[in-house]
């Protein structure tokens, strides 16, 4: 018996050695196709793109052509345009994540309370997130038209001004930001409703035993528990806004003029209308590094939290 | 002798006519050759699809018809051709695409193919052949339909007698269709009304406004403004190949004159919105718009009590008779002169792709839609034909015709009034992209948000942008 329980010292190390390279080569062998899936369509175009960046390429006058060093980047650099589709692109973000998250969590707070149809109003929310967003919008077009829509018609009832939703230029950006707020608050209100459905009962509960009122729950307990929750909502919505693409295209066209001209919608333009794909891969480059940079100030707290937390676990 | 070379000759071209159905009776389906037709989804395809369905009866071929929207035809059809795929054997394009097509090799030229059927080229309205077949010496194609710009108004207020003397009062002159650009301003002006106030001597329930316009974020301004711009004596290009700001400036100013008697709407719709607000019974005229669209606009006589349309040439055709020079530059010494007979031309051409696997089926295929049968067929279902032959049918000058074709003898006046006119925007190989660019300056402009002159000259930075300097003209 004790000599079937001793396994030499040596033979123990091979096995062991051999479990942890057939441990190591299977978990390889896992994420090597979403590693093909990432070289594929996510690393290659993004080397390409690099390339093309550097070369003068536009596509009606032939293939991709010779290569120009920096040129590209200082045109783009001193491109005004570009520029000013920037600041549109940030405009429209700070506006659109910020009132997302303030009516989305206030929404969450009001189903959260409710004490009946929570399963009817979380299914009416998800309808806005169902479609997508050429395809509502095309529906907000003809509620937005001046002539036709129903909006104005309402407030033409009511005595109101009946504006120029998307004609206005002082006021068209604030009609794609209408617009992407209806689409994408209930996505807010549903995650942070999630998120507070999950939230512990026993804390809360010792609150109100010790008498604290609902504004110090909110502040030393809810918030700071949802945290995590907002956070990535607000990262996910925030991605999600500076690439905004659809809604422009079927709402305004990035008009009138360029007043609702977005970074990828300036980026569309110049690549697929004006086919310089030399400048569009540039601004693509440098969209990426903005975002790039932004993702890492932006998730350093969040991953920072999951790594303490897997280290705990 | 005779009768037998008669006989001989009666056979043989029952024969030849005969031979292509015979031929297609005995084409096996899995012998048929594909051949891939890029077109513009909407109206124009349906009207078509009995068309192709005549080609493919009388012909060894199968078309498929891909139908693409108007806006991502161009990006579609560009790709295509840069990739070479073969993906589309027939293209259509726009008038300013066709010499960056051609320039470019992605189109085959068609003048051997024409060779032996310039009677065919010759039917085609020559003032649209020359901006929409030719380009450097060679035909490229055939225009099959065309939306060359008019004037659309309401003839039952024209013809109303208290407007009239209310006009005659105000402006002293009799209100009718105008000969002027400065005409049109005054009746746009003199229309233009609150709701509350009398329209032909009844109360207006809502705000009628003087002119439709076509200010929305699509290039649709722009072609407004060309029949303005060229009536002027200027191009949007000159002869150097640089935008003419102070012209394009004056053509700009004229517009935002006018945007005073457009519905707001104006600002976001295109020429299917200021149809709309026609046979919505709002507004009382148009600008320099599409005569393609006369089907559309008779429409209001059945929504508008009362109403009655009319189609005529855009102002100034009749401003200095006697004509002169046609196409004309700004270094014109005759600027005066060249404001005669100008009005927007456009069309869409049918070329074939050089990467197309069955050159000779597609060229077929683009000679039959463009030919008079599939033309008069295209008429009758209320296209708009290219053929000179076609608008002067007299089967289409009946008033039973009216509400499809009444405005084939305005286009023919429009095509006999602009013999000879060339638009370098057309000649240039940036065409498409300036085309495809330029509204947003001007569109800007007419939202308030530059002046006229900025537009201009915005207009001017952007075009040297993209032609990388002053822009080559390939007449």
């Amino acid at each position: 018996m004790s000599q079937s329980l001793s396994v030499p010292t040596s033979r123990q190390r091979t096995a062991a050695g051999q479990a942890a390279m057939s441990d190591r080569w299977f978990s390889i062998l896992l994420v090597v196709p979403a590693m093909v899936v990432i070289l594929v369509f996510a690393l290659l175009p993004l080397a390409y793109a690099l390339d093309v960046s550097f070369r003068f390429a536009d596509l009606t006058r032939g293939r991709i052509g010779d290569f120009v060093g920096l040129d590209n980047y200082r045109t783009v650099l001193h491109d005004k345009a570009f520029w000013d589709s920037a600041w549109v692109t940030v405009k429209f973000t700070l506006s659109a994540v910020f009132l997302e998250m303030v009516l989305g969590i206030a929404i969450a707070f009001l189903i959260h309370g409710a004490t009946v149809g929570k399963g009817v109003i979380r299914s009416l929310m998800i309808l806005p997130l169902a479609t997508s967003a050429a395809v509502t919008g095309l529906f907000w077009r003809y509620l937005y038209d001046t002539q036709f829509g129903l909006i104005n018609y309402f407030l033409g009832l009511i005595g109101l001004p009946e504006p120029n939703w998307l004609g206005d230029y002082t006021i068209a950006l604030w009609s794609v930001i209408l617009f992407d707020v209806w689409q994408w608050t209930p996505f807010v209100a549903l995650i942070a409703l999630a998120g507070l459905q999950a939230l512990p009962k026993e804390p809360f509960e010792a609150a109100e035993l010790d008498g604290a009122s609902t504004f110090r729950i909110l502040r030393t307990l809810t918030f700071p528990m949802l945290k995590p929750v907002l956070f990535l909502v607000l990262v996910l919505r925030t991605i999600d806004s500076v690439r905004l693409y659809d809604a422009v295209a079927v709402l305004t066209r990035g008009g009138p003029g360029t007043v609702t001209e977005t970074m990828t919608f300036y980026l569309y333009r110049t690549g697929l209308k004006l086919f310089r794909m030399d400048y569009a891969s540039t601004m693509a480059i440098f969209f990426l590094y903005a975002m790039l940079v932004a993702s890492l100030f932006a998730l350093r707290p969040l991953l920072t939290q999951f790594s303490s937390r897997a280290s705990e676990g | 002798m005779k009768s037998m070379l008669k006989q001989g000759l009666l056979v043989a071209a029952l024969t030849a006519s005969a031979a292509p159905a015979a031929m297609a009776a005995e084409c096996a389906d899995a012998d048929r050759v594909p051949i891939t037709w890029s077109t513009i989804a909407g109206f124009y395809t349906d009207a078509m699809a009995s068309l192709v369905s005549g080609f493919e009866a009388g012909h060894c071929v199968k078309v498929n018809v891909i139908n693409i929207d108007n806006s991502q035809l161009y990006n579609k059809q560009v790709i295509e051709m840069v990739g070479e795929t073969g993906a589309y054997d027939v293209v259509t394009l726009e008038t300013s695409e066709k010499a960056e097509f051609a320039e470019n090799g992605f189109i085959l030229p068609m003048t051997d193919y024409f060779a032996d059927k310039q009677a065919q080229l010759d039917d085609v309205a020559p003032t649209l052949a020359a901006l929409t077949t030719r380009y450097k010496g060679d035909v490229w194609g055939l225009p099959y339909y065309t939306y060359t710009a008019g004037y659309i108004y309401r003839a039952d207020l024209f013809d109303d007698p208290v407007e009239q003397e209310a006009f005659k009062k105000r402006f002293d002159y009799d209100l009718a269709v105008p000969t002027t650009w400065a005409q049109h301003h005054d009746i746009a002006e003199f229309f233009t009304r609150k709701a509350g106030e009398t329209l032909k001597g009844e109360a207006l329930t809502k705000d009628f406004y003087g002119v439709g316009l076509m200010a929305g974020p699509f290039p649709e301004i722009q072609d407004e403004m060309s029949g303005v711009l060229w009536s002027q004596g200027a191009d949007w290009l000159t002869d150097d190949g640089t935008v003419p700001v102070d012209a394009v400036e004056k053509a700009m100013n004229d517009y935002l004159e006018l945007m005073k008697y457009a519905p707001p709407a104006a600002l976001t719709v295109t020429y299917d919105g200021v149809m709309n607000q026609m046979k919505d019974g709002q507004i009382a005229q148009t600008y320099s718009f599409f005569l393609d669209q006369w089907p559309n606009a008779v429409q209001t006589e059945n929504t508008v009590p009362g109403a009655r349309m009319g189609v005529a040439e855009a102002p100034e055709k009749k401003a200095y008779i006697g004509g002169f020079l046609l196409a004309v530059s700004t270094s014109s010494a005759h600027p005066q002169e060249a404001m005669d007979f100008v009005a927007y031309i456009g069309g869409f051409l049918l070329a074939v792709s050089t990467s197309s696997a069955h050159p000779q089926e597609a060229m077929d295929f683009v000679a039959y839609i463009g030919g008079h049968d599939a033309q008069m067929e295209f008429a009758r279902a209320g296209g708009t034909s290219t053929l000179m032959s076609v608008l002067s049918d007299p089967g289409f000058a009946t008033p039973e015709s009216r509400t499809k074709t009444g405005h084939f003898a305005t286009l023919l006046e429009i095509f006999d009034s602009m013999k000879g006119f060339r638009s370098n925007l057309f000649d240039t190989p940036f065409g498409a992209k300036i085309y495809n660019t330029m509204q947003i300056p001007l569109q800007s402009a007419a939202a308030g948000q530059i002046n006229a002159r900025e537009a201009a000259e915005r207009l001017a930075s952007e075009v040297e942008k993209i032609c990388g300097g002053p822009c080559p003209i390939g007449k």
